[in-house]
């Protein structure tokens, strides 16, 4: 009994769901499905100017207000860190390892700037991003060190000497090694140089227990030396280096300070000016920068909100002047003319 | 045979008569509504036939490809000159002869065409297949075609297979016009394979003539939807579809190669490897396929009531040069926009509040979203045509563009390489990240919206105006229709329409006529 009621409801569901679908199917076929043909008309149009006005003006504004909170320092030094004899030979300066090359900036706090105060290293003309220069790298020996042999994308940084570099590229080569310690009023400022690269580069690209090994040891010094006794997981210099910049002009981050700093002060930055970027005349910039709840200090984002934002309003006034003027035509077939002397 | 018939005699006396009956090979049904529509629709029709002359001539008449008014130019070589020369038997003089009389009449012809000018008086064109095979020859053929296109219908009586591929064949490459043959029997075929596009209707006389054609349909009134509706949507779609192809690609394209500007020319491209070779299959793909299979610009319904919208195929109104330059020019507008934008706002300044600066990933990450976004809603805004079809693929791929970075970013990184984590890590936490896509979404699309919107009111296109009389429901007022609808300057000479027009005319005349005799009076 309880079968056959079974098969039964479910022969009655059936054709019931199939109709459902044969409809549905039906109308897929014939091309009749239900569809919704929105039409451009000026009311929408002149809403949808008005709408992009009244959401963008005010974002332009919070985005500007948040550009403006952050506070930053800007300071080129790598014409003025060379000693005056040197000036009209940079190069001989800069490649002589015998000068000891340190040089002390001034750099004066406008306003108050709240900690964690970011500090960068800006370089430009600088062309992180050549596809050479990209490659140059072996994504699997920082993993595993040298067990990993099949670096040949390293080339010519893939060896000296007949042993392996770890690591290897001229990424790894060319590394910045400027150094920078800070002092205000002869007292140091806390510094924090940790956490300052990605969180998963430090855990999952770059092994903990790869060590550098025979790294720059060639005839031609490109950038720092790596400490052989401290993992690459821990160089975090060097993974926020290995990141490959974007354009030309980039900034890479150096640390935190970790203090506040008040309008007024006098920061005295001792650094070493080490890095060659004169044989390509490169610029080498230091930066103190805060961050707001958007990020750094860039008035463009806001800028252009407001302007689209007060555009938009501009363009939806004139639209709608437009469109009471002229009443609508009904149609232009003049396309169709040409038919008469075919 | 005097036998049978003197028996017959004897037999058949003193009968009474029951009834008579007739066999009558009846048109199909909706064959002058639906020649109607073709003519309205600015299309010729010429019937070729082997029937005999008279057959011929009613059946124009019963499918209003004759009216009563048309003037008919017949041209056939049935004058007892040319019956006495038969007779005789001398091949020579007979050709020589029928040719001559052929060129005679077709020259006639033409003088009465000429002398009628620019009246709205339709000419008919009836010849039959002896006049044909001389018309047909090579010194002939050109003046014939002449007199040929200057009627409004032609119709070749007794013709055979070979003489109906010729015609069509002389029209195809006379005119340089597309040609449509129709038909049913197998004395069609030859006709059907030299056309342009071969239609062969299935059913009574088997099925030689749907095994040779290009379309096969059941009856001749389907001819109608086969070619207003789709032929118009067929070529609606594929000229969207080729457009908004090489748009995508532009923008695509551009923004890597004004990338390669920053990177000193040296082909590093701006996004990782699996993301540029995933776009045109993942991302943005299947929007365009789903407009150019499914996309209607108007209704089946408009298009049968606005038979005129098949000229824009005719005339190549949407694959015009300037269109398909706009829609390059539209990509390239917007991979500059799309580039400079993200370029500017995430320069080097950090970009996110825990101090990260914007590296080669982050930049192609956020440009990389930017054009999935803007090509897709691009895609939104250029169609008038949302099923659940549509809005799936739409924003079906922008979201399977944000579900690829995370599985893609949480691969292993000896596989995704620059692309590991960069999502969740880097560009979801940054605000600037979500303003900046925001805006630059928007932006892109901005100039696409103001030509649209300015087009749509000012000057809308023919099907864009049919749109409007749909939205603003006076699609059922007939005096709105017909105001649309004469605003087309291509007089219909062929149909019934036509008919009742000319009748029209012939009663204002009558009218015009009546009033000056009262005025005169």
């Amino acid at each position: 009994m309880m079968e056959v009621e079974g098969s039964n409801t479910s022969m009655n569901r059936s054709p019931q769901s199939s109709f459902v679908r044969s409809k549905a199917l039906y109308q897929f076929k014939q091309q009749k499905l239900p569809a919704c043909k929105p039409v451009l008309t000026p009311t929408s149009v002149i809403t949808v100017f008005m709408l992009m006005g009244f959401v963008f003006i005010p974002i332009g504004f919070v985005t500007l207000r948040a550009s403006r909170d952050a506070i930053e320092i800007v300071d080129r030094y790598d014409v003025e860190c060379i000693p005056e004899e040197y000036r009209t030979n940079k190069l001989s300066y800069i490649t002589d390892s015998s000068i000891l090359k340190n040089c002390t900036r001034y750099l004066k706090v406008q306003k108050f700037m709240k900690a964690p105060i970011f500090i960068y290293y800006q370089l430009d003309n600088y062309y992180q991003n050549h596809r050479r220069y990209v490659k140059s790298r072996s994504d699997q020996q920082l993993l595993h060190g040298q067990e990993y042999s099949h670096t040949s994308a390293c080339e010519p940084e893939e060896s000296s000497n007949g042993l392996p570099i770890v690591p290897c590229g001229l990424i790894a080569w060319s590394m910045f090694n400027d150094t920078f310690t800070f002092t205000r009023e002869s007292a140091k400022l806390k510094v924090s140089r940790s956490n300052i690269a990605w969180k998963s580069d430090r855990e999952h690209k770059f092994g903990k227990d790869v060590y550098p090994f025979n790294f720059q040891n060639g005839s031609l010094i490109g950038g720092a030396k790596l400490d052989p006794k401290v993992p690459l997981s821990d160089q975090e210099d060097f993974i926020v280096w290995m990141r490959a910049a974007a354009l030309l002009s980039f900034r890479k981050l150096y640390g935190r300070i970790e203090e506040d700093l008040e309008p007024g002060n006098v920061v005295v930055v001792n650094l070493m000016n080490n890095y060659n970027t004169y044989s390509f005349s490169g610029q080498k910039k230091l930066i103190l920068s805060t961050s707001s709840w958007l990020g750094g200090r860039n008035d463009f984002l806001g800028i252009t909100y407001l302007v689209v934002g007060a555009s938009s309003i501009i363009i939806s006034i004139i639209f709608m002047l437009l469109h009471l003027k002229n009443p609508r035509p009904y149609g232009d077939n003049s396309w169709n003319k040409k038919s008469l002397s075919s | 045979e005097a036998l049978i018939d003197e028996i017959t005699d004897k037999m058949e006396r003193d009968l009474i008569l029951l009834g008579a009956t007739a066999v009558e090979d009846k048109l199909q049904n909706g064959v002058p509504e639906c020649i109607d529509k073709l003519a309205q629709a600015g299309i010729k029709i010429w019937v070729l036939t082997g029937d005999k002359m008279e057959t011929a001539i009613n059946i124009g008449f019963a499918s209003s490809l004759l009216r009563q008014e048309m003037k008919q130019i017949i041209i056939n070589l049935e004058t007892p000159h040319i019956k006495s020369l038969e007779k005789s038997g001398i091949k020579d003089e007979i050709e020589l002869a029928s040719r001559e009389s052929v060129v005679k009449q077709i020259e006639e012809g033409r003088a009465l065409l000429a002398a009628s000018g620019a009246s709205s008086e339709a000419f008919a064109l009836i010849i039959d297949g002896k006049s044909l095979t001389y018309a047909l020859e090579d010194e002939i053929k050109k003046t014939f075609l002449d007199l040929a296109t200057g009627c409004a219908s032609v119709i070749c009586c007794r013709s055979s297979p070979k003489q109906k591929a010729l015609v069509t064949r002389l029209v195809k490459s006379g005119t340089g016009k597309t040609t449509l043959a129709i038909g049913d029997g197998a004395n069609d075929v030859g006709m059907l394979q030299e056309a342009d596009i071969g239609v062969g209707i299935s059913g009574v006389e088997g099925m030689q003539a749907v095994m040779s054609s290009d379309i096969a349909i059941a009856q001749f009134r389907y001819l109608e939807r086969l070619l207003l509706v789709h032929g118009h949507w067929c070529y609606s779609r594929i000229s969207s579809m080729i457009c908004y192809f090489f748009y995508k690609n532009i923008t695509f394209g551009v923004t890597i190669f004004l990338y390669e500007a920053y990177t000193s020319f040296s082909a590093q491209p701006a996004y990782n490897d699996w993301f540029l070779s995933l776009f045109n299959v993942f991302f943005s793909s299947l929007p365009v396929i789903a407009l150019g299979v499914f996309d209607q610009d108007v209704s089946a319904r408009f298009c049968y009531k606005f038979p005129l919208l098949y000229q824009e195929g005719v005339q190549n109104i949407l694959f015009s040069w300037k269109r398909i330059i706009g829609w390059m020019f539209n990509g390239f507008i917007s991979a500059l926009a799309i580039f400079f934008l993200c370029k500017e706002s995430l320069k080097h300044q950090l970009f996110d509040p825990n101090g990260k600066t914007a590296g080669w990933e982050v930049l192609g990450g956020t440009m990389y979203t930017c054009i999935v976004w803007v090509v897709n809603l691009q895609m939104a805004l250029s169609i008038s045509y949302f099923t659940w079809i549509q809005h799936i693929v739409i924003w079906g791929s922008i979201a399977l563009w944000y579900i690829f970075l995370m599985i893609y970013g949480a691969m292993s990184p000896s596989f995704s390489t620059d692309a590991y984590m960069v999502f969740l890590e880097a560009l979801a936490p940054a605000p600037s990240y979500w303003l900046t896509t925001l805006f630059v979404m928007i932006f892109a699309l901005i100039p696409y919206f103001i030509y649209k919107s300015v087009q749509m009111r000012f000057f809308p296109v023919y099907h864009q105006m049919i749109q409007w009389i749909r939205y603003e429901g006076h699609s059922n007022d007939p005096e709105f229709v017909e105001m649309v609808r004469q605003r087309s300057i291509r007089p219909t000479t062929v149909g019934y329409t036509a008919r009742r027009a000319a009748s029209v005319r012939r009663e204002d005349r009558f009218y015009d006529q009546f009033h000056n005799d009262l005025v005169a009076f």
